[in-house]
């Protein structure tokens, strides 16, 4: 797998607390990972790890194949949670000033967020003091102060806080265009439709540990654990005998409007699932047939309170 | 273009624009002006009404009366014989015909007490000093008289000397005497104290905008953004130095400012004729101070030296708590304890006029914490070159060793978020590798 980010056995502690507990993980190139977590879980740790705002107390972070340097800070960009601008400074000098920091000559800077302000519909506010500035226009602004000297790894932490829906599909949209050109992009949220929305790969932190790894929809199908909801009509004694041997029944059938019942049940793994649909469209009048998935929202909490 | 220079440009042109900035550096000036050429002004507008006061005497054949010489500070009426005190009262009862009424008793010569004077207007020591000062001279040729001592009138001539002392100040490049610069201890103390409490200003007011921009990025979080295109160090140097060229700029316009009144406007204002007619060596002492261009220019250079130097010392420490606090709150423990050595220098800014190179005050002009201020206050004395090169070195070793152990605790600081640290913290982040 070609990795850009390579997170291994990351283990820090402050004074009495121990904030990551061997941590690993592996971003690959050109994909979005979603890092989660409850609050206090070791998500902004790691992150600041990474940046190497902090030196962990073992482990290592491997970007493009070699251990991490000062260089490297350079090539990734970061939007703190808690979003950071001076207020008393107008918003186009700060960008400048922020690209600069980064790298970017003045004049290539100014190119750059130009551009950036015309498509994030905020050229007017230029020579305006952030903090004449509304909530979601500042957060605007800081996701341009992230992205502008184009790093090929964008780490965002909750970036859609403070959205309106608006807003937020304007960076959804932005973020996988970010994507498409290439950059490979961390993002931690607690917003799990999101998650479901944008990333390719999770992994899910809890008390400092990494409790659960691997791509969105391999995830989703293995916390469902093979279950299909089925709906239909005729004799349930019929349904019953037709998938006896085939699938087990969970829970009590529930009556729907208009005469269907619809029940969950379990296939085996290891099994087909086309035999039992052939049973079932034989002996009843199958109205659907269809795999349960778990939402983000519900792995999540199951994944928190152990009950995976 | 570096880190540090961007960091730097960024401090600096964000609060030299400021509303604030303009308004102190212009204003300080001009309240020092003030100050320093209040006295000059005040006593040339002293000068300009003469007391009218008339006089009742009752001493033997008016011997005081007939002797009392009016001048340009009071003007001396001798009433005629007859006009008794409350007669005298009664007629000149306000103050357009009179300032006030001196009544001299007739045992004035064995009972020098018995002399009083009833105003029509508000007292004014002046012309106490004279009435004072002429009646007791008066007093005292009369009563060497009756010793009938031979030409008494020449002695008491030849005796009538008024002694000033003229403190110059011992130059040996000076050719004579005249070429070498006369000074005042009591103009040189406030001028010393004048220094020392500006150098005062720039650490304290300085030191906490240090203290205050790095508390600032750290509840805005901006520092978050920023600590990951910098090092810390490149940040709390980049914003030291960045305050340290507003506070020097400050000084320069400062020194523009005052040089060029003196220099241009101090001349207009002041006539040389009424220079020299001024016998008070303090007052001569501070006008010539003030219209020295040379010496104003050397003064403001070691100013600059001083305050840059005294500043960069303090505001890494500064810069060392803002990093470890969350708000200025957490900070007072910490602040109090940069100000002790501060109010210190104050104290021995003080006593320096009794002895500028005592012990105390010699030490503490040499030790960092205390000598840019001790050190700025005592230049005015005129002290040995070798104290003020030696001070300035100690200093900027200091600042250099000061800005090491800051930046030990200001790359851990920045991201500790939520606990007030303990001393103890401080010394183990200071250690950490």
């Amino acid at each position: 797998m070609d990795t850009v980010l390579k997170i291994e056995h990351i283990s820090k502690t402050y004074t009495g607390h121990r904030a990551l507990d061997d941590v690993s993980m592996e971003i690959p190139r050109g994909s979005i990972y979603g890092l989660l977590g409850p609050n206090g879980a070791g998500k902004t740790t790691l992150i600041r790890v990474v940046n190497r705002m902090i030196l962990p107390d073992s482990g290592k972070v491997f970007f493009e194949d070699r251990e991490i340097t000062a260089e490297d800070i350079y090539r990734i960009g970061y939007m703190p949670e808690e979003r950071g601008l001076y207020k008393k400074m107008k918003v186009g000098e700060q960008a400048i000033f922020f690209a600069r920091m980064r790298g970017l000559s003045k004049f290539e800077a100014i190119k750059r967020l130009r551009k950036w302000f015309d498509r994030m519909e905020l050229t007017e506010w230029w020579d305006r003091k952030v903090e004449d500035l509304s909530k979601g226009m500042a957060q605007k602004v800081q996701f341009i102060v992230t992205v502008a000297h184009e790093p090929k790894l964008l780490i965002f932490d909750e970036p859609f806080s403070g959205f309106d829906p608006i807003n937020t599909n304007l960076l959804k949209d932005e973020i996988l265009n970010l994507r498409d050109r290439g950059a490979t992009i961390i993002f931690s949220t607690h917003n799990m439709e999101s998650v479901e929305a944008l990333c390719d790969n999770i992994t899910l932190i809890n008390k400092s540990r990494n409790v659960l790894s691997g791509s969105v929809g391999e995830i989703r199908r293995r916390a469902g654990g093979n279950t299909f909801r089925v709906v239909f009509s005729g004799e349930y004694d019929k349904f019953t005998r037709a998938i006896s041997d085939k699938a087990e029944l969970i829970g009590e059938p529930e009556n729907l409007i208009g005469g269907y019942t619809q029940h969950k049940l379990h296939i085996k793994l290891d099994k087909d699932i086309r035999p039992v649909i052939g049973a079932l469209n034989e002996s009843v009048n199958l109205r659907s047939f269809q795999e349960i998935i778990p939402s983000m929202n519900d792995i999540f909490i199951r994944a928190v309170n152990g009950t995976l | 273009m570096s880190k540090i220079n961007l960091i730097l440009s960024r401090e600096f042109t964000e609060r030299v624009r400021k509303k604030s900035f303009i308004i102190t550096t212009l204003l300080t000036p001009i309240l020092m002006i003030t100050l320093m050429a209040a006295p000059t002004l005040i006593m040339m507008l002293g000068k300009t009404s003469t007391k009218k006061v008339v006089v009742v005497d009752n001493s033997p054949e008016r011997f005081v009366g007939r002797q009392l010489k009016s001048g340009s500070t009071v003007e001396f009426r001798l009433l005629d014989t007859g006009i008794t005190a409350a007669e005298a009262r009664a007629q000149y009862s306000n103050a357009d015909r009179a300032y006030g009424i001196l009544i001299i008793g007739s045992d004035i010569l064995s009972n020098p007490g018995n002399l009083q004077l009833i105003l029509n207007d508000a007292s004014s020591m002046s012309v106490e000093e004279s009435i004072n000062g002429q009646i007791q001279d008066i007093l005292r040729t009369e009563r060497l008289s009756r010793y009938e001592i031979e030409n008494i009138d020449r002695i008491l001539a030849d005796a009538g000397i008024r002694v000033n002392v003229q403190t110059l100040k011992n130059n040996v490049l000076a050719v004579d005497e005249d070429s070498m610069e006369a000074t005042s201890t009591t103009m040189s103390w406030l001028l010393g104290l004048t220094l020392g409490m500006l150098l005062y200003f720039i650490l304290i007011v300085y030191g906490q905008q240090v203290l205050q921009s790095v508390i600032d990025e750290k509840q805005t979080r901006v520092l978050d953004v920023i600590i990951t295109s910098c090092t810390p160090f490149e940040l709390m140097m980049g914003k030291i130095l960045g305050i340290a060229l507003v506070a020097a700029l400050q000084i320069v316009i400062w020194a523009v400012l005052v040089i060029g009144v003196s220099s241009f406007v101090m001349p207009l204002l002041i006539d040389p004729a009424s220079v020299q007619a001024i016998s008070d060596p303090m007052m001569g002492s501070a006008i010539s101070s003030f219209t020295d261009v040379g010496f104003l220019l050397s003064l403001f250079v070691q100013l600059l030296v001083f305050a840059v130097g005294g500043f960069l010392f303090y505001a890494s420490m500064y810069a060392a708590i803002g990093s470890a606090v969350d708000t200025p709150q957490d900070a007072a423990q910490f602040n109090s304890i940069i100000m002790m050595p501060v109010i210190l220098a104050i104290i021995v800014m003080m006593n320096i006029m009794n002895d500028p190179n005592s012990g105390l005050v010699f030490w503490c002009s040499m030790i960092p914490f205390t000598s840019p201020i001790v050190m700025m206050a005592r230049i005015p004395f005129g002290i040995p070159a070798w104290q003020v090169i030696v001070s300035i070195i100690v200093l900027f070793i200091s600042f250099f060793i000061m800005t090491w152990i800051a930046a030990r605790i200001f790359r851990v600081g920045v991201f500790m978020h939520g606990k007030k640290p303990t001393w103890k913290d401080l010394a183990a982040w200071i250690k950490m590798k």
